[in-house]
């Protein structure tokens, strides 16, 4: 019943997704995949594809799990494992092992990256989309760096901030940075003008509308935004924990791989997919709840 | 046909300034390859408590004049004055209302009443007053607090018409408000907006395409020809008030101007040259370089 309700909840958040048209990246999208807009069925069909959802979902997870466990019989541990002995490496790892800590270093990280990230992609999206002179100026920087593969500034985050937590926070910023700024931009231009001629009909300053009109109007754009941003960003953060000093869940999987201790690496692994999925969820819960105007207007748009 | 010439209404009638002044309007749109006249040189009085319609096919021009009379739109040439004082940028002294329903849907309603008010500097308290009276006026007091697309179309649009009430401006702009509504809702919203403009005394400009509309709600209408957009004819409606929907529809001063007005409308749109006379000179600042030349 539980998982029902879970699917559903992820079904409406993903039906929510606000401005069509955009790349949503989801690194959380493997187990249901987001509906088609448009195609959602009304009324009682909702009800009964819902419900094929689950039970095919359910299925093939449960074949998978199957399966996965019978190639224990033929397979050396070693490659694979077995999801029995991942559940127990789990259990062991969470209860005196090292894996409260680093999920709990890994999530600091990626939640202070993540925010420094969405304070400054906004600030300056906001500013190139608002500002023409501000747009003309840092339009060639930031095509350069959001072309960039931010992968090879780990390096320089080392250089510049040495092997702790402060290089770690500011690779996942950087890496977050990119598809929040782009998105922001993108969703001041397209303001649409029927909301912004509001503004200036009532003779509001460039600022207030900026602030009153131009920043609410794209908060659907920035979500879509920070949605890309905690997918990348979860890579920066197990990359950086793998390379930057090996910490958090990244600096375990380095461990367990490297010592062939497979039954912990996949365990760590499925830990880091429950900690994205935990962002993604927060994203979301955060969008209906302080924005449920997003996913009303969006629906009626479609209509 | 009582129906005063460009001429007339150029002239200011004995005493009474008007309270809005258009004059000599020109905007062009420069495409690549063409250059549309949205209006060419429109002079239009506007006195003091009147409700005036501007009418016409769409290409007009007429949505673009209300555009530039509130600052949304800057003109070419020409100058726009309000008691005498020429306008530059947005005049708080205005309020519009959109065709489209294009409330915030991030504010209640209440706070999107309350838009005009806030950029005014009002202060809080009586901001909150002055709009919940304003939503009393168009009988939507109760949904203060509810989200903007939980209404139906026709409240939407009270909403708009609340937020300009809001502001208690000195002049109404309204671009075709009702235009999206259903045949109901517009009928019902038509009798309402002249209600308000008889007990406030207030000044409208209203866009709107239907002539019915225009007869109903007008004192004047001011008829509008396309490319180039020009204000052609200004006709006196001189209907009895209070008006309801059905006497206004067969009184046989009404059934007059409406053939007056779709066969000018009609008649321009087929042999392109209009009542009005006076050259057909293409303004300065709407010349292609090769015609400066």
């Amino acid at each position: 019943m539980h998982l029902l309700r879970a699917i559903r909840a992820r079904r409406e958040a993903a039906g929510s997704g606000g401005a069509g048209g955009h790349v949503q990246a989801d690194g959380a999208g493997a187990v249901v995949a987001a509906p088609v807009p448009g195609t959602d069925g009304r009324g009682g069909a909702r009800g009964t594809r819902g419900h094929g959802h689950v039970i095919a979902g359910t299925l093939a997870v449960g074949v998978f799990i199957g399966l996965w466990q019978l190639s224990g019989l033929f397979l050396d541990p070693i490659f694979v494992s077995t999801p029995a002995r991942v559940a127990k490496a789990l259990a062991t790892l969470i209860v005196s092992g090292p894996l409260p800590g680093a999920f709990l270093r890994s999530l600091l990280e990626m939640i202070g990256g993540f925010l420094i990230a969405t304070v400054a992609g906004v600030g300056v999206g906001l500013l190139m989309g608002r500002m023409r002179l501000a747009e003309k100026a840092l339009d060639p920087l930031v095509a350069f760096g959001n072309a960039t593969p931010s992968i090879a500034l780990l390096p320089v985050m080392e250089v510049w901030f040495g092997f702790g937590t402060a290089a770690r926070v500011a690779f996942i910023m950087v890496i977050c940075t990119w598809p929040i700024l782009v998105n922001t931009y993108a969703g001041v231009r397209a303001a649409r003008s029927l909301l912004t001629d509001v503004g200036k009909a009532f003779g509001m300053s460039g600022l207030k509308q900026t602030w009153s009109i131009y920043l609410p109007a794209t908060v659907p754009y920035i979500f879509v935004g920070a949605r890309i941003a905690l997918a990348v960003g979860a890579v920066g953060m197990i990359l950086g924990g793998q390379e930057i000093g090996q910490s958090g869940l990244g600096g375990l999987t380095e461990n367990f791989g490297s010592y062939s201790q497979t039954a912990d690496l996949v365990a760590t692994i499925v830990t880091t997919t429950a900690l994205a999925m935990l962002l993604f969820f927060g994203l979301r819960v955060l969008q209906r709840r302080a924005f449920p105007w997003i996913a009303a207007t969006s629906a009626g748009e479609r209509a | 046909m009582k129906a005063e010439n460009l001429s007339e209404a150029d002239g200011r009638p004995g005493g009474q300034p008007p309270l809005l002044d258009i004059r000599e309007i020109c905007k062009a749109f420069r495409g690549q390859d063409r250059t549309v006249i949205a209006l060419d040189r429109v002079t239009l009085p506007v006195r003091r408590g009147e409700f005036i319609s501007l009418v016409g096919a769409s290409g007009c021009g007429k949505t673009t004049l209300l555009r530039i009379i509130d600052g949304l739109e800057t003109a070419d040439s020409g100058e726009v004055r309000l008691d005498g004082k020429l306008l530059t940028g947005v005049s708080q002294d205005m309020a519009y209302v959109f065709q489209e329903i294009n409330l915030l849907p991030w504010r209640n309603v209440l706070g999107n009443v309350a838009l005009g008010l806030e950029v005014r500097g009002v202060p809080k308290r009586e901001r909150r007053a002055r709009a919940l009276k304003a939503l009393e006026m168009v009988g939507l007091a109760p949904v203060a607090k509810a989200p903007p697309y939980t209404l139906s179309g026709g409240m939407q649009q009270r909403v708009g018409v609340a937020r300009a009430l809001a502001v208690q401006p000195k002049v109404f702009l309204m671009d075709e408000p009702f235009g999206q509504l259903d045949n109901f809702t517009r009928e019902a919203l038509q009798v309402e907006i002249a209600g308000l403009w008889e007990r406030l005394g207030a000044t409208i400009v209203f866009v709107t395409h239907d002539v019915d509309e225009a007869i109903f709600l007008s004192d004047r209408i001011a008829l509008f020809h396309a490319s180039p957009g020009r204000l052609t004819e200004i006709v006196d409606v001189n209907l009895p008030r209070p008006r309801t929907g059905y006497d206004v529809r067969a009184h046989p001063r009404a059934i007059e101007l409406r053939s007056h007005i779709t066969d000018h409308l009609r008649g321009a749109r087929t042999n392109g040259d209009p009542v009005s006379g006076g050259s057909r000179r293409v303004p300065a600042a709407a010349r292609t370089p090769e015609e400066a030349q």
